[in-house]
């Protein structure tokens, strides 16, 4: 039977079952409708979003994949009004404004992070909202703070209002996640089979990009990870915790047989990350030493252990418990996770947002995070016997009204089958 | 010439050194006792750091910090890998995902608790709270100025670099080309682009919105997001590729037409987008405003294109930005490299982007994206 994969029967989250294509007008007005709520309940009158995944979550809009320099400089801008049945997109790609959208609220690109971009954007502002209004912002560059402070607006974090709203996800929410995990991993079967000696990581990553665009999808996310991992720690490279590094950038460096590659990539889709964990080997016809393998049997082990316990009402505590608890007996109760990462985290259109589960915000912060149907888990537990390189796989997970479902379906090739 | 090879890898020591050079004393000359930065360029120009690209912008946040007492660069940074040894394990500090942890992280870094005038590159209703708790004494204002004057004018190492990314685009250029027929899409020249560039090292595109085929009749308007909409003969494309060596962009946009040659209609406004765009790169001399640039396009009769006018190009893009309601008084200064980007359309013949490098400098205006 197979560890991590879809099951039987039929998954539902507040009553409704996943469907197999995200209905995303219905989407986007669920989403809207939680902003809204978020905000009458903390006495805001509005959001203004600068971050990239935020004005995805908050309009819908598609945008093209950007280095980070440019995507803060000619970036869309999401304005959420109190009360208002939709929400205002100025954004330079207004053939991505959703379907649905009315015209008056699709509004030329906003330049927040220059003075009369700034300006522009403050007047626009002016109009929507009152003097002295309540406004709930993720990023606040100079410029805007100074225009801003001519319309008096008092600026709180936007996190107090997204944070709630994107905790748990709608059914449409999760196809898309699901979606975008699916063409992540068809690619990922097409770059496999070159996992061989000579071959670099660019090389890996250019018939990867090729092969999600092909399969469907709207952006890559991050610069793709084909990680060759040290055999030991003392290898290096140096972290400030001791713990292992990762993950590192990819180079056009050449891969090795017998290398052990971590490989971690992220697509969007409908605004949705994927996120793609697996651990492989480089060769011709690769296979795992008994130690390899035993690393992979205690991966599976902790995995198994959390799965048992996954559903909601149990904390994040709880998961991380059950982790620690599978592998005690081989680890030395040695946390089976990454030092500076977590057992878990949730994806949505951020690649790792909130559950996270055994960061070091601790214990009580895991103690009250309570799972609950439509949060999203990428538990990605990582096996380190020190001298085999490692074990590390990623599987995401919908917790559902009565327990889990699957959202990722790949083989461990070539530590064994799904 | 030299030839510069590896896109990849943390860029040289004489380079690192003098962007250093220029990020402290343009520091002094703005009375800043420290600089918070949070954007990976800035971090990138003021480290040497290579970081791990991920698309898009996030929320601000300390990535790194520059004191000028101690003359060090802190850096968040688990490993060292990648890292240059001037930051050394001292200057790291860790990922958290704990707000009393960062602080922490922040008030340890020496000479930041005495800073007086503290700057940052941007910032968030939280965050002000987070670096009172590190610096209690520091007035906190915009460093974005003094960050600026370090990096705008480039040294004549960094305009290599931004040619080496520019050559990177050629070669996704031809593969562009060689791709486009009728019947492909435009997500198909995406994935040629993307393919292209990883196999030169550097998979990391400044922009995915690298393709745009116009209609040959009716509307046009300049898109970047890729539709799957086969692309019939005789439509104008536009190809804009970029590409980035060791984080410096570079890159040209050019417009082709799917299956053949240009009608001489669309040749004429090609000529024309050209011209135009020519007109701008020869208006480009220390000095110039952007509205001296605004009205060297206006020349030509068209409208401002539907984006900026204008951009800087480094480490990625950054300020100026010339165009519609932007830029209008910004002053171009010798050494700054510029995006120049024309668009031009017209029912009945599509629509032409062209896209070209100019360096301002004391002597000409000098092109970094001549044809062959």
């Amino acid at each position: 039977m197979s560890l991590f994969g879809p099951g039987e029967g039929t998954a539902t989250v507040g009553g409704r079952e996943l469907p197999v294509d995200a209905d995303r007008a219905r989407m986007r007005a669920e989403r809207h409708a939680r902003l809204q709520d978020q905000l009458a309940a903390q006495e805001l009158d509005g959001l203004v979003l600068l971050g990239t995944s935020a004005v995805a979550y908050a309009t819908g809009a598609a945008m093209p994949g950007c280095d980070s320099g440019r995507a803060a400089l000619l970036r869309a801008v999401a304005v959420v009004v109190a009360g208002d049945e939709h929400p205002h997109l100025f954004t330079p790609w207004p053939e991505g404004a959703p379907p649905g959208l009315p015209a008056d609220h699709v509004h030329p690109a906003a330049a927040p992070d220059l003075d009369d971009g700034a300006a522009a954007l403050a007047a626009s502002l002016g109009v929507l909202f009152a003097g002295g209004s309540r406004l709930g912002c993720d990023e606040v560059p100079h410029p805007l703070a100074r225009a801003l402070d001519g319309v008096g607006a008092r600026l709180v974090p936007a996190s107090g209002v997204l944070g709630p709203a994107k905790l748990c996800k709608t059914v449409d929410e999760l196809a898309c996640i699901r979606r975008a995990q699916h063409v992540n991993e068809q690619a990922m079967l097409d770059v496999q089979p070159l996992l061989r000696p000579g071959v670099t990581q660019t090389d890996l990553s250019a018939t990867f990009l090729r092969r999600v665009v092909e399969l469907g999808a709207d952006l890559n996310g991050i610069d793709p990870i084909w990680q060759v991992m040290p055999r030991s720690l003392a290898d290096g490279p140096w972290t400030v915790h001791g713990d292992v590094a990762f993950p590192t950038a990819s180079a056009p460096r050449a891969l090795a047989g017998g290398d052990v590659i971590w490989v971690d990539t992220g697509i969007h889709v409908g605004g949705y990350a994927s996120d793609f964990g697996r651990t492989w080997i480089v060769g011709d016809d690769p296979r795992p030493s008994a130690r390899q393998l035993e690393q992979f049997d205690r991966w599976r082990a902790v995995m198994a252990a959390v799965l048992s316990v996954c559903k909601p009402g149990v904390s994040a505590l709880d998961l991380g418990r059950a982790a620690v608890a599978a592998d005690a007996a081989r680890s030395g109760g040695r946390r089976p996770w990454i030092e500076h990462f977590y057992l878990a985290h949730g994806v949505g259109t951020e690649s790792a947002e909130m559950p996270l589960v055994g960061t070091d915000l601790g214990d009580a912060f895991d103690e009250q995070l309570v799972l609950a149907p439509g949060m999203v888990l990428v538990l990605e537990p990582v096996i380190w016997d020190d001298g085999a390189a490692g074990y590390r796989s990623e599987d995401i997970l919908a917790i559902t009204d009565d327990g889990w479902a699957a959202l990722s379906d790949h083989p461990y090739d070539p530590f064994g089958p799904a | 010439m030299t030839v510069l090879e590896d896109p990849s890898r943390v860029d040289d020591e004489a380079l690192r050194a003098d962007r250093r050079g220029r990020l402290f004393a343009a520091m002094g000359d703005a009375g800043l006792d420290a600089l918070v930065l949070g954007r990976p360029a800035e971090v990138a120009f003021a480290s040497g750091a290579r970081q791990l690209w991920t698309a898009g912008s996030r929320p601000f946040g300390p990535a790194c910090v520059a004191v000028r007492s101690t003359g060090r660069v802190h850096l968040l940074s688990v490993w060292d890998e990648d890292v240059p040894p001037e930051v050394g394990h001292d200057d790291l500090y860790g990922l958290s995902w704990n707000p009393a942890t960062i602080a922490a992280s922040l008030a340890a870094i020496p000479g930041l608790r005495n800073a007086r005038r503290l700057g940052t590159t941007s910032s968030s209703p939280g965050f002000p709270r987070l670096l009172a708790a590190a610096a209690p004494d520091a007035e906190v204002v915009d460093g974005g100025p003094a960050l600026r004057t370090a990096r705008g004018p480039k040294s004549a190492a960094e305009v290599d670099r931004i040619a080496a990314a520019t050559g990177i685009a050629r070669t996704a250029l031809a593969a562009m080309e060689a791709a486009l027929r009728p019947g492909v899409t435009e997500r198909d020249l995406l994935a040629a682009y993307l393919a292209a560039i990883a196999a030169a090292g550097a998979p990391t595109p400044p922009t995915e919105g690298v393709a745009c085929a116009t209609p040959a009749t009716g509307p046009v308007a300049l898109r970047r997001i890729a539709a799957a909409v086969p692309i019939e003969a005789g439509q104008l494309v536009a190809l804009d590729p970029g590409g980035f060596f060791r984080g410096y962009e570079g890159g040209l946009g050019r417009t082709r037409a799917a299956g053949g040659a240009p009608s001489r209609r669309q040749a004429e406004l090609a000529a024309r987008c050209r011209e135009a765009v020519g007109a701008v790169v020869a208006a480009c001399w220390p000095g110039a405003t952007g509205s001296d640039l605004v009205a060297a396009w206006e020349h030509s009769g068209a409208p401002l294109p539907p984006e900026p006018l204008a951009v800087g190009v480094g480490l990625g893009l950054e300020p100026p930005v010339v165009g519609a309601g932007l830029g209008a008084a910004a002053v171009l200064a010798a050494g700054t490299v510029l995006a120049v980007t024309g668009w031009m359309a017209e029912e009945g013949a599509g629509g032409v982007l062209h896209r070209d490098l100019v360096l301002v400098t004391e002597a000409e205006p000098r092109l970094l994206t001549e044809d062959a």
